[in-house]
């Protein structure tokens, strides 16, 4: 296990900061990453990404960065909460518990050794919380190798009801590597709604963990958009770098439906092009009766890459009467793009309803003609119907402004200049 | 009167198959013309070809239309030129809202005529006079294309969306089929709404019945890929009585 030392430097330096009551637990988590490494492609879970690489290069700890202009990513009607590069911009940094985390030992290690606190919410019983959350967290590197870990934790109690909005931001620059947890628990009857847009920059090496418990009755609905950045190249001097190890996005989500009667919805899209390889691995583990669960994925393929999504759905034994449902769909666009999807159930009781399916395909030609034959060029015409083909997903984004700038940089990304606004989205009016 | 579409000697083919074996017609401004005939005739090709699919190839012969090949010309660049095909099966784009498709469409066919678009308010006010006109619900505006409409809906949109882009040649393909009596009104009263001494319609059908509705000048009986015959109305009552059998025999 090589581990570059620059890694124990900056431990270090970090642990140096912390209070002294902090710093056992800050050192045991660091030597299960230094015991442990990165996850390798020889783990079954990590079959097509491997971290290990990253553990042999120099990191440091990422650098303060005067705030940048957000205005691009700001959302009306939301309360925002900011962090650049892992520091709080208006938050308390109150210390936080560390997460559990279970994708990988040596990662979650690394993880909690280095994590600063995220939002740190708790919505109290039978409260709804009027205004969005807006998470805003951005990574702004100047120096190759520079990397941060930040920490979420989020509660609802009884009865409470949430919309929480988490986007990671990669202002264009060296290349980074950053993990990000969002620890999630949702008490009896607690509702809530998690949309994580992934706008990291070239050069990325991001892993994210979602560990979410959910309780009696309670719900929880999550949107993920994953999809290639759209950023400029890197700055020059730092451009051959960060080409050279590309950008790598992992995204791991574990949701538990832990007491009777609790319902989790994931819709997630995804897609990739160029250098950018995206890896999400979703699961639900039904482990108690009359549980739900909803599965909604779309993949794009746009072009030479690799997406990866595997969905795997887990019945205990004695979650009687659980009902899930998978759906995966993929589109693929160009030549030598990959998606690897895979379905997984692993179900230990006999009284349950689990539906799934996976497809690739084609856009319709059908469908391409009968819009050509209405004047539209076909350039727009296949933009319009890969509009429709993700729309199934992004319809469940409920915040309609956010809705309508991911359609249109979707749509951009496309290049046929579709004319979109909130009065053409379809169900924007519903 | 002009001579809108003339098509001579016109082969086509549809995977290897040979579908159009020489066929000749000639469409005036003005006009309705209606194409009858039995199932595997080559109707539905015949729409196919004048509305540019690309996996039906002519093989010999000419369609001109408004003087200038059609040949030449994509599927979208003869929508810009007046060329409106209603389909037979109209296609479910779940998530475009009709106002979106409608938006694009129209604005495409404008800019390719070299005509400003239509900004918002022009265009809401342009598209909801003719949805009243077809005496639909506004609210399908916000609506995914045909998502979830009956096969009667899908036809009234196709009605809706031909009276949006005034078209000047409209092909109608088997507009009637899957329509009940009140929509089958409904839609000639759009057929006939397009009528003008520019314009030209060519209605493909199986039926007489939208017939009773919109009077052609003109009726023609297609069979085994050829116009076999042509004459007034009265040969499509004579057709409704008698069937294709004779006909085809004939041919």
């Amino acid at each position: 296990m090589t581990i570059h030392a620059s890694y124990g430097e900056a431990f270090e330096r970090f642990a140096a900061a912390l209070p002294a009551t902090e710093r056992a637990a800050r050192a045991a988590a660091f030597d299960t990453f230094a015991q442990r490494g990165l996850p390798d492609d020889g783990i079954e879970r990590w079959h097509y990404t491997n971290l290990q690489p990253f553990a042999a290069q120099p990191v440091h700890l990422a650098l303060a960065t005067a705030a940048p202009d957000l205005s691009a990513w700001r959302l009306d009607g939301c309360d925002e909460h900011v962090w650049i590069n892992g520091r709080a911009l208006n938050d308390a940094a109150a210390p936080a518990p560390l997460p559990s985390l279970d994708a990988h030992a040596g990662l979650a290690g690394l993880h909690r050794a280095f994590a600063t606190p995220g939002l740190q919410l708790t919505v109290p019983r039978d409260v709804r919380l009027d205004r969005p959350l807006h998470v805003l967290s951005v990574s702004d590197a100047r120096e190759a190798g520079e990397m941060f870990h930040l920490a979420h934790r989020i509660r609802l109690e009884r009865g409470a009801q949430a919309l929480l909005i988490v986007q990671n931001i990669g202002l264009p620059g060296a290349t980074r590597f950053s993990t990000q947890s969002l620890s999630i628990e949702l008490a009896e009857g607690a509702q809530l709604t998690l949309v994580r847009v992934q706008d990291e920059a070239r050069g990325t090496t991001h892993w994210l963990q979602t560990a979410a418990d959910v309780g009696r009755d309670a719900r929880l609905d999550v949107v993920n958009v994953d999809l290639p950045c759209e950023t400029a190249d890197p700055i020059p001097g730092e451009a051959a770098a960060a080409k050279a190890s590309g950008t790598l996005i992992r995204s791991d989500w574990r949701v538990k439906l832990a007491a009777p009667g609790a319902h989790a919805e994931l819709s997630g899209l995804f897609g990739a092009d160029g250098r950018v390889h995206l890896d999400n691995q979703y699961e639900i583990d039904h482990a108690a009766p009359h549980g739900t669960s909803r599965q909604w994925f779309r993949g794009l393929g746009f072009g030479p890459s690799q997406a990866i999504l595997n969905g795997r759905v887990v019945v205990q034994r004695g979650a009687q009467k659980t009902d899930s449902e998978q759906r995966i769909a993929n589109l693929m666009l160009a030549k030598g793009a990959e998606i690897d999807a895979k379905p997984e159930l692993e179900i230990y009781a006999d009284d349950v309803k689990c539906a799934h399916g996976a497809s690739c395909g084609q856009l319709d030609d059908a469908a391409v003609f009968y819009l050509r034959a209405r004047g539209v060029p076909e350039a727009q015409a296949r933009a319009l119907l890969i509009y429709s083909f993700i729309n199934d997903v992004l319809a469940r984004v409920p915040h309609v402004a956010l809705r309508l700038r991911l359609a249109r940089r979707i749509t951009a990304r496309l290049g046929a200049g579709l004319d979109l606004s909130e009065a053409t989205l379809s169900g924007a009016a519903a | 009167m002009s001579q809108l579409l003339q098509i001579e000697n016109l082969h086509a083919e549809v995977a290897g198959k040979e579908i159009l074996k020489g066929l000749d017609l000639a469409v005036n401004a003005g006009e309705v013309h209606a194409i009858m005939g039995p199932n595997g005739a080559g109707k539905s090709t015949l729409s196919k070809v004048l509305a540019g699919a690309e996996d039906y190839v002519v093989t010999a012969g000419t369609i001109r239309y408004q003087g200038r090949d059609l040949a030449a010309l994509s599927a979208e660049q003869r929508a810009a030129h007046g060329i409106f095909m209603g389909f037979q099966y109209p296609v479910e784009i779940p998530g475009v809202s009709n106002m979106m498709f409608l938006k694009a469409a129209l604005n495409a066919q404008r800019k390719e005529r070299g005509e400003p678009e239509l900004d918002a308010g022009d265009f809401l006010a342009w598209v909801r006079h003719r949805v009243k006109q077809m005496k639909m619900d506004p609210a399908m505006l916000s609506r995914g294309v045909n998502q979830g409409f009956s096969g009667g809906e899908k036809k009234r949109n196709e009605i809706l969306q031909m009276l949006v882009l005034e078209p000047r040649l409209m092909v109608l393909d088997e507009t009637d089929s899957g329509l009940d009596i009140d929509a089958l009104k409904i839609v000639a009263d759009g057929i006939n709404a397009m009528r003008s001494p520019e314009r030209a319609t060519i209605l493909v059908t199986h039926y007489q019945r939208l017939l009773d509705h919109v009077q052609p000048d003109v009726v023609h009986v297609l069979a085994a890929g050829r116009i076999v015959k042509s004459g007034g109305p009265e040969l499509a009552r004579e057709l409704e009585e008698k069937g294709y059998g004779w006909l085809q025999q004939a041919a």
